[in-house]
C-alpha cells in the first residue's frame, strides 16, 4: 500500500469530520433559533431601546460575511479583550449569532404576517398581549415561518464548513489534509461536496416532514 | 352605564371626534348613522379601547378605559362585532368562540363549549361548530362573530357596521339575530348604515357629523320631520341614504 492510497482509516476520519460540522451545527442552530426567538420578543413586546439595539445587530450579522465575523471573534476580540478564543469556541459564537440573526428575520415577518385586526379582535375581549402571542401569532407564524426556517438550517449546514480556516478539523479541513497526501483532488472534494450534500438533503427531509406535519393542522387555510 | 364624556379623538393634527358626548343605560338599543368618516367606527374603537382619547373620558360600568388597569375590567363587560369580522382563521369555530372565555373569564372548557354550542344552535350553525372560518359563508361568519362576542357574556354589545359586507341574503339573516337579541333586552350600541332597520329595532338613535354627536334622540323624535329631519345635515343625510 503506497502512502497516497485511500485507507478505510480514511472514512472514519471523515465520518469524524461530518461530525464535527454536525455537532456545531446542531448547537448553533439552536442556540441560534433561542436567541433569535428571543430578539423576536423584544420586538414583540416593543421593549424600548432593546428593540432597535436587537434590530441593528440583526442587520449587522446579516449584511456582513460570516467569514469576516469569525475573524472578527477568533482573531480581533483576543487582541481587543486579551482572553483566549479557542477556534470551536470562536466558531460556535459566531454561527451562532448568524443564525440568530435569520431568525430574527424570519419570525418577525412571520409575525407580522398577521394582520393587526386579528390582534384586536382579540384584545378587545381582554385577551393579554402573551395569550394572543401564545393562542393566536405563534400557530399561525409557525405555520408561515417553518418552510423559510428549513431553508436557513440547510445553508447553515454548509456554513460550518468556514470554521475549517480557523484550524477547527472538520470535513473540510480532513478534506484539506487528505488532498495533500493522496494528490486526487477530485476524488477527495467529490466525496467531501456528497457528504455535505447527504448531511444537508437529510436536513431538508427531515424540515419538510415536520413541515407536512404542521401542515396537515392547517386544515383552517382552507385550501 | 356606557358613558362617553366629552370625549375628543384627533389622528394626528385630523380631529376626529369632537367633544362626544353619549350615555347608554341597560337594556337600550342605540344606533349610530353618519356619513362615512364622520367617526362612528373611531367612537367604537375609543370605548373598546382600540385608540387612546386626547380627551375626555369613557367609562363602561363606571371602569375607566383609558386606565391600564380599569381597561381589562371594562372590555369584561363590552363585546364588540367587527365589520370584517375578523375571527381567527387557524381555530374552528367553536374554539374561536370559547378562546377569550377560556382565557378571559377562566370557564372551564366543558362549560365554555356548552355555552358556545348553544350559542351556535341560536344562530342555526350547530352543525358548523368544528368547520373552520375560510370553510363558511360571510353571513356565517358573523354569526360565528355575534357567538364570540355574546360568549363573554357582555353587558354592552358594540356592533360596527356587522352587515355592510354581505349581501342582501346574508344581510337579512344576520339582521335577523340582532332583532331577537334587542328583542331579548341586550343592549347595543349600533353603527350601521341600514336605516330601516335600524329604526325598528332602536330605542333612540344618535348622529356623527364630522365627529360632532349632533343628534340623539329616541327613534320616533330622529325621524320626525320637527325632530331629527329639522336638523339640515340629517335631512340630507336620510333622503341620499333612501336614493341608494
Ligand atoms: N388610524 C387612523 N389614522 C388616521 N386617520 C384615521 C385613522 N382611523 C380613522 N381615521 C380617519 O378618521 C375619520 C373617521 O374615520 P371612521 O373610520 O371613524 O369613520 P366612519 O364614520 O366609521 O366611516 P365609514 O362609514 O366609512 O366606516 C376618517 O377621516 C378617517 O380617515
Ligand atoms: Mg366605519
Amino acid at each position: 500500500m503506497r502512502f497516497s492510497d485511500f485507507t478505510s482509516y480514511d472514512l472514519i476520519l471523515l465520518a469524524q469530520g461530518l461530525g464535527t460540522n454536525i455537532a456545531l451545527f446542531l448547537v448553533t442552530s439552536l442556540i441560534g433559533l433561542l436567541i433569535g426567538l428571543g430578539w423576536a420578543l423584544v420586538r414583540f413586546y416593543r421593549v424600548p431601546v432593546l428593540a432597535q439595539i436587537v434590530t441593528f445587530l440583526s442587520e449587522l450579522l446579516k449584511n456582513s460575511p460570516v467569514l469576516v465575523q469569525l475573524f472578527l471573534v477568533f482573531f480581533g476580540l483576543p487582541a481587543l479583550l486579551h482572553i483566549r478564543v479557542t477556534p470551536v469556541t470562536a466558531a460556535t459564537i459566531t454561527l451562532s449569532a448568524n443564525t440568530a440573526a435569520f431568525v430574527y428575520v424570519i419570525a418577525v415577518s412571520a409575525i407580522e404576517s398577521i394582520e393587526r385586526e386579528q390582534v384586536e379582535a382579540a384584545r378587545v375581549f381582554g385577551i393579554t398581549r402573551w395569550q394572543v402571542l401564545r393562542h393566536i401569532v405563534t400557530p399561525q407564524a409557525a405555520a408561515f415561518a417553518v418552510g423559510p426556517l428549513v431553508a436557513l438550517l440547510v445553508n447553515q449546514l454548509q456554513v460550518t464548513s468556514l470554521i475549517s480556516v480557523i484550524g477547527v478539523v472538520d470535513l473540510t479541513k480532513i478534506g484539506h489534509i487528505l488532498n495533500m497526501r493522496t494528490l486526487k483532488p477530485f476524488v477527495v472534494w467529490t466525496v467531501v461536496g456528497l457528504l455535505y450534500y447527504g448531511a444537508a438533503k437529510l436536513v431538508a427531509l427531515l424540515g419538510e416532514r415536520f413541515e407536512n406535519r404542521l401542515r396537515a393542522h392547517s386544515a383552517w387555510r382552507g385550501l | 352605564m356606557l358613558k362617553v364624556e366629552n370625549v375628543r379623538k384627533a389622528f394626528s393634527e385630523v380631529t376626529v371626534l369632537d367633544g362626544v358626548d353619549l350615555t347608554i343605560a341597560p337594556g337600550e338599543v342605540v344606533s349610530i348613522l353618519g356619513s362615512s368618516g364622520s367617526g362612528k367606527s373611531t367612537l367604537i374603537r375609543c370605548i373598546n379601547g382600540l385608540e387612546r382619547l386626547n380627551a375626555g373620558r369613557i367609562t363602561v360600568d363606571d371602569f375607566d378605559v383609558s386606565k391600564p388597569k380599569e381597561l381589562a375590567e371594562a372590555r369584561k363587560r363590552s363585546g364588540t362585532v367587527f365589520q370584517l369580522f375578523n375571527l381567527y382563521p387557524h381555530m374552528s369555530v367553536l374554539q374561536n368562540i370559547t378562546l377569550a372565555p377560556i382565557e378571559v373569564l377562566k370557564t372551564p372548557r366543558p362549560e365554555a363549549e356548552a355555552i358556545a354550542r348553544k350559542l351556535l344552535e341560536s344562530v342555526g350553525l350547530a352543525d358548523r361548530a368544528d368547520a373552520y372560518p375560510a370553510q363558511l359563508s360571510g353571513g356565517q361568519r358573523q354569526r360565528v362573530g355575534i357567538c364570540r362576542a355574546l360568549a363573554m357574556q357582555p353587558r354592552y354589545l358594540l356592533l360596527d357596521e356587522v352587515t355592510s359586507a354581505l349581501d342582501p341574503e346574508m344581510t337579512a339573516e344576520v339582521l335577523a339575530i340582532l332583532a331577537k337579541l334587542a328583542a331579548q333586552g341586550t343592549t347595543m350600541l349600533f353603527v350601521t348604515h341600514e336605516i330601516e332597520f335600524a329604526r325598528e329595532i332602536s330605542d333612540r338613535i344618535v348622529f356623527l357629523d364630522k365627529g360632532r354627536l349632533v343628534v340623539d334622540l329616541p327613534t320616533d323624535r330622529f325621524f320626525a320631520a320637527d325632530g331629527g329631519r329639522a336638523q339640515p345635515r340629517v335631512a340630507q343625510f336620510l333622503s341620499r341614504m333612501r336614493k341608494d
